[in-house]
């Protein structure tokens, strides 16, 4: 059996799909539902690009296969809604924390974890937590200002 | 902090000057912004690459599987009258053109040389299918290291040169057999700088597709300079006009030069979509990037200062030896970083005699092209790194003896040693701002109390330069470029609406330019930013334009982009004018409205007469609202930014660990169009330059295999890595260009490692080591150490 039946919850919608077990997770929101926003830098775990959310946990989409999305929640960059997602758009966009929006969707991803996590309480503890997430442009000075301008509001 | 910002004459209503949020921001961030892997065509099959896996070796024809399809596997032979090879040229004489194959035929010559294309319907049986075929290569003994491809014997890799080198040239300026007898003082230093690449987030990627119908060719393109890959295709492949041919670059992840020349992969898939009934990609995988995308900065140097004991710098003796791999990439040919070097290493110093060699050399390696800076990350820090160390040869302060040097700024414009005329600057201010900004005081206090237990030393260093920007045709043709980047262009157009559509010839890749010129346009024509629109990128929507490369876009699209709002503001002036029964002088265009004395009008009204209501349009103004300008600067030789980067490390002595404490960056880019835009540029450029000073290096062995291929193996800066960067900003116009604007977009990733390597050579002083290699490695520096003892007394 090379290939298997899933379901699973993106974005809100439950969806079905017949894959191919070797397919990845990124492969699958890209070319299967079409959700192109997921972006691939490297395909080897290391850039961060293609992060989202799986049960609300930031999930490298290269590495993981489609099968063990199976009855998971997964989070893309077209489906980051809500207080936090839209503080955090907004403050990406105002201290400049994208150039080419390569890394974004990933940066979006892993900025919506460290909220919720509350690790956004210092630039050292934005710098360290962003390790595993690269960015060829901005030098991360702009992310770094935007995810700790989110991290100190009160109201999120 | 714009300090002398009172100086420039400042309308509050201007657009040009404010931080204005970017407008391409609210796609990227929603995620619905198309990159190339995001272009889906109806019936789109993927393709894959077979490649050599050796660097050297005599190649059999391929031997296509006895059950693969009729369209599946695609070879030399299959493709030979479809393609030409890729020779690309430079106006020089002695220039060695080298004749790459877009697949493969008789030899390989770098590990990643495409050998066979095969395609098929998902990417992952495309891989299966590339697999199966193993390519028959008898290897031969390889050259990976640039001085050993000069040595006698060495193999050669293209038959019909004499040697392995692509161009070497030399020149004496000035009197330098005087200066050399005259000076008190020579300090000579052999350095080396490892081999990098751009490396954008996105990798390169291309769609193409053929329309039998129209006989309509369309590539979708990860590039920087879409018209010019269209003109190059025309000649690359046989069979099809230029106006066939359709090139789109989307959303582009990054380039910093390295999706700038014309790649066999493009060619192949232009020419492979011709023959076949359905579109085709490749998308590029991270492996293959750093296999086969444009590599850049290996140079072995030699350099010797000759200097005066009161501090004088009378004379620089310099040999560049460049490693330019086994192809000229088109168009910036191999000898692209080499040339520049040695052009700029001068810098902001008064030098009164030059000598120079430079020698390209062929490797079996993957080709190189520009990447941020090209040739003034390693001519400047060759440059700086020797005044640094003359100065502490002197007994100077190394920035008191650069000081001492620098051209001021009254004498502008400024024609260099090397013949580059710099327009304005004001190189001594950048440097005090650095200077300060580093408290070089407060580091020298303590160094002084330094004792052999410390194991943790500070130092304080610092990298300056001068960088030529928006350089027009005189200076491309000096260089001997086939294509002379001479003019850009925009076209204007404002729909009956009253909205604002802007086309131009450049491409941006994350510069934030539909932001940029959107300010440009909107200050020019009288209305809100938010309602220009810019287009670029699609040679069938945009006007011809040479493409975003030279840090040129800001200047030479923003002067079109003037040019043509100037025009066609005149021309809403005059319909208003018409209108409301005054003058077009009397006319003030503000907020998409023409006022008058007795009334006004807003644009949508004026673009309704100008194309639906021809009544109201005087019969001498021609129909229509639209407006093409192209853009040639009137002077050619460029615009010159500066700039002073200041770092202050802690090394350990122990480890040969760096760490980077403060960054400084003082700059000087002209007039600012948009300061946010600005910073970012600058701070993305340094972390690029801080990679390069500590981290990253590409490694191949002796036999030419990359033992770089991953991103774990390679390694860029994360946000640990890059501390946060102060900036120190100047604007000293340029009589030159439109406002007074500089390009940018270099800058920051030109003097990393000359003031990195100089902190480091600092803190290392008492034990007598310094910087020799980029990146500096802590094994390197640990190995220097460790025969190395304390001085008591500052040398
Ligand atoms: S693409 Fe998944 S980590 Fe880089
Ligand atoms: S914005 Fe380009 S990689 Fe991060």
């Amino acid at each position: 059996m090379t290939h298997q039946e899933i379901t699973l919850t993106v974005n809100g919608c439950r969806l079905s799909a017949e894959v191919e077990r070797r397919l990845s997770l990124a492969d699958l929101l890209r070319e299967e539902f079409g959700l192109t926003g997921t972006h691939l830098g490297c395909e080897h775990g290391v850039c961060g690009a293609c992060t989202v959310l799986v049960d609300g946990v930031p999930s490298r989409s290269c590495l993981m296969l489609a099968c063990a999305s199976e009855g998971r929640h997964v989070v893309t960059i077209e489906g980051m809604r809500g207080p936090v997602a839209d503080a955090l758009r907004e403050a990406f966009r105002e201290s400049h924390a994208l150039q080419c929006g390569f890394c974004t969707p990933g940066m979006l991803a892993t900025a919506i974890d460290l909220i919720a996590r509350k690790r956004a309480s210092s630039e050292d503890e934005i710098r360290r937590e962003l390790a595993g997430n690269l960015c060829r442009c901005t030098g991360y000075q702009g992310l770094v200002d935007a995810i700790l301008s989110v991290g100190k509001r009160t109201d999120l | 902090m714009n300090e002398n910002i009172g100086q420039l004459e400042t309308r509050n209503d201007l657009q040009v000057g404010r931080p204005v949020l970017r407008h391409e921001d609210e796609r990227l961030l929603a995620g619905t912004a198309r990159f190339v892997a995001d272009i889906r065509l109806p019936d789109m099959r993927e393709v894959a690459f077979v490649r050599s896996p050796v660097a050297f070796g005599k190649l059999s024809p391929v031997e296509i599987p006895a059950d693969a399809g009729p369209d599946s596997v695609w070879t030399a032979e299959r493709l030979a009258h479809r393609v030409l090879p890729i020779c690309a040229t430079l106006n020089r004489p002695g220039f060695h053109v080298t004749e790459q194959p877009i697949l493969a035929r008789g030899k390989v010559r770098h590990v990643g040389e495409l050998i066979a294309a095969v395609v098929a319907s998902s990417r992952a049986e495309a891989e299966d299918l590339a697999e199966t075929i193993v390519p028959g290569i008898e290897s031969l003994p390889a050259v990976s290291d640039p001085e050993a491809a000069l040595d006698e014997g060495a193999p050669r890799l293209h038959d019909a040169w004499e040697d392995n080198v692509y161009l070497s040239s030399g020149r004496t300026i000035g009197p330098f057999d005087e200066a050399v007898a005259r000076a008190e003082v020579a300090v000579t230093r052999d350095f080396r700088m490892a081999r990098v690449l751009p490396l954008p987030m996105e990798t390169r990627g291309c769609v193409a597709g053929f329309d039998r119908g129209s006989g309509i060719l369309t590539l979708y393109l990860s590039t920087q300079r879409p018209h010019l890959i269209r003109t190059m295709l025309a000649e690359q492949l046989v069979g099809i006009e230029e106006s066939r041919i359709r090139v789109i670059a989307p959303e582009i992840g990054g380039a910093f030069g390295g999706k700038s020349n014309l790649y066999p992969e493009e060619v192949a898939l232009a020419a492979m979509a011709m023959e076949l009934p359905f579109p085709i990609r490749w998308i590029e995988d991270r492996y293959e990037h750093f296999l086969s995308a444009s590599q850049s900065r290996q140079h072995v140097q030699r350099l010797t200062a000759y200097a005066m004991r009161t501090g004088e710098l009378l004379a620089i003796d310099a040999r560049f030896l460049v490693d330019g791999g086994a192809y000229s990439m088109r168009t910036s040919t191999a000898v692209v970083e080499a040339g520049m070097a040695a052009a700029v290493l001068p810098g902001p110093y008064r030098l009164g005699a030059y000598r120079f060699e430079t020698v390209t050399v062929a490797t079996n390696k993957m080709g190189v092209g520009p990447y941020r800076g090209v040739g003034r990350p390693a001519a400047v820090f060759a440059m700086e790194r020797m005044m640094h160390e003359t100065a502490v040869a002197i007994g100077m302060e190394p920035h008191a003896f650069r000081a001492r040097n620098m051209i001021d700024a009254s004498e502008h414009p400024y024609v260099s040693v090397s013949g580059l005329r710099y327009d304005s600057g004001d190189y001594k201010t950048l440097l005090s701002d650095a200077v300060e900004a580093m408290d070089v005081a407060s580091v020298r206090a303590a160094q002084r109390l330094v004792t052999a237990g410390d194991r943790r030393l500070i130092g304080v260093g610092f990298g300056c330069y001068t960088e030529q920007t928006a350089h027009g045709a005189e200076e491309w043709h000096r260089r001997g470029s086939p294509f002379e980047y001479g003019f850009e262009s925009a076209r204007i157009r404002i729909d009956p609406s009253g909205s604002v559509l802007v086309t131009t010839g450049i491409k941006s890749q994350g510069q934030g330019l539909e932001t940029t010129l959107a300010q440009i346009a909107a200050d020019a024509l009288g209305l809100p930013h938010e309602h220009v629109h810019i287009r670029h990128g699609d040679t069938e929507l945009c006007p011809y334009g040479l493409g975003t490369i030279a840090s040129r876009s800001l200047v030479m699209a923003g002067g079109a982009v003037e040019g043509a709002a100037t025009r066609l503001a005149g021309k809403i002036r005059a319909i208003a004018a018409a209108n409301l029964g005054c003058g077009p002088e009397d006319i003030r265009l503000q907020d998409g409205t023409a006022t008058g004395p007795f009334g006004n009008l807003s644009f949508a009204k004026i673009a309704r007469i100008a194309y639906l209501e021809l009544n109201a349009l005087p019969p001498d103004i021609e129909p229509g609202l639209e407006v093409s300008y192209n853009y040639r600067p009137p002077v050619e030789s460029g615009t010159y930014s500066s700039g002073v980067h200041g770092a202050r490390v802690a090394v350990d002595v122990d480890t040969g660990e760096v760490e980077l404490l403060d960054y400084v960056v003082a700059e000087d880019c002209g007039r600012i169009v948009n300061p946010m835009i600005v910073d970012g540029q600058i701070i993305g450029g340094a972390a690029q330059g801080i990679g390069q000073a500590l981290y990253e290096e590409l490694r191949y062995d002796e036999t030419g295999q990359p033992r770089t291929v991953t991103l774990a193996d390679y390694l860029i800066p994360g946000a640990v890595e890059v501390p946060r960067i102060a900036l120190r900003h100047r604007e000293t116009l340029s009589p030159f260009t439109v406002f007074g604007a500089k390009g940018l977009g270099e800058g920051g990733a030109i003097a990393p490692p000359a003031a990195i390597a100089n902190a480091v050579s600092d803190a290392l002083r008492r034990y007598g080591v310094d910087v020799r290699s980029i990146p500096i490695r802590p094994r390197d520096l640990w190995t220097a150490l460790r025969d190395k003892s304390f001085a008591e007394m500052e040398p």
